[in-house]
């Protein structure tokens, strides 16, 4: 990998982090709020679906992580 | 001073209605079109010009800009991905285009609103539920399960394999919109500064707004690049299937 692809993808990558964790906690408490708001059950589905949006935001973090180690070890051989 | 986020407003230019629907013409569209045309041309002038096997200066960067778009596919995709060059090659010019029309002094960054790039990420998105249903039928549901899960944890990482992958669309859009967005409201408050400041002092925020302005160029750049990347990845997890 030539030093110029390499730039790019850690580019890539830093742009991705932030709005991954983000985007997916954000749409796991959005669909909890709105079940809530329509079905009037308090607050549960809200929590149910901000620590399953947590959950999925570092599931995320981990796969672009695993791509930074990929680029990484190619980049060793 | 001038409220920085006075040029993200939209007022219709040319005002056409159609049975309910607001279909007006504003500054955001036609900047749009100029984006769409410019990147038109500027490939067509090169097919017009006869591209030789020993290129031209524009030749070249035209190839270059396709090779690095081949490069990204065929690493992500794998050995499908030369199908999709051409969607990914004008994706990417469509939405550089559009960045670089916003810097262009009074016109508009058609990218800084959601509306645009969340329809360009649903778009990508449905597109590769259809490619992914198509290549593998019902057998694409397995998406939802990450290989070597026990089968007891299956239920609990459905809906949170789920969430992730409908987050695709909106960390696309966000993106891009955010980016965009963040960079003219700055652009928008230090070249306020400069103009407020008394004199001699406001070289200092003018200097920083032509540095920044050179920094927003590269973000339109890097921006495009990211928004074809993941596509390119996107397409190729619907295809590769883990």
């Amino acid at each position: 990998m030539s030093k110029d692809d390499d730039f790019k993808g850690g580019i890539g990558i830093a742009f991705r982090m932030g709005t991954e964790l983000v985007a997916a906690i954000l749409l796991g408490s959005l669909i909890g709020f709105t079940l809530d708001h329509y079905l009037g059950t308090g607050p549960w589905f809200l929590i149910i679906g901000l620590i399953c949006g947590v959950l999925a935001g570092f599931l995320n973090l981990y796969r672009v992580a695993q791509e930074l180690s990929k680029t990484n070890d190619t980049d060793k051989e | 001073m001038e409220n920085p986020l006075h040029h993200f407003e939209l007022h219709p230019i040319v005002p056409i209605h159609l049975g309910g629907l607001d279909l007006s013409l504003n500054k955001g569209i036609l900047v749009m079109w100029a984006a769409l045309a410019a990147a038109y041309f500027l490939f067509m002038m090169v097919v017009k010009s006869k591209p030789g096997l020993i290129p031209g200066k524009l030749q070249s960067i035209l190839e270059l800009y396709l090779g690095m778009i081949k490069d990204i596919a065929d690493d992500n995709i794998g050995e499908e991905g030369d199908k999709y060059v051409p969607f990914i090659a004008s994706l990417f010019l469509f939405i550089f285009f559009c960045n670089l029309a916003g810097l262009v002094p009074g016109s508009y960054t058609i990218t800084s609103q959601l509306v645009v790039t969340g329809t360009f990420a649903v778009s990508i998105f449905v597109m590769t539920l259809i490619i992914g249903v198509m290549k593998h039928g019902g057998h694409f549901i397995t998406i939802l399960v990450p290989p070597g899960v026990p089968k007891v944890m299956v239920p609990f990482l459905i809906p949170i394999e789920l969430l992730s992958q409908l987050s695709r669309p909106l960390t696309l859009a966000l993106r891009l919109f955010g980016n965009m967005t963040a960079g003219h409201i700055l652009l928008g408050v230090i070249f306020g500064m400069a103009m407020t400041a008394p004199m001699i002092v406001n070289v200092l925020p003018f200097g920083f707004t032509v540095l920044l302005y050179g920094m927003e160029v590269f973000v339109s750049a890097i921006q495009a690049y990211i928004f074809s990347l993941l596509t390119c990845v996107y397409i190729g997890d619907v295809i590769k299937l883990h």
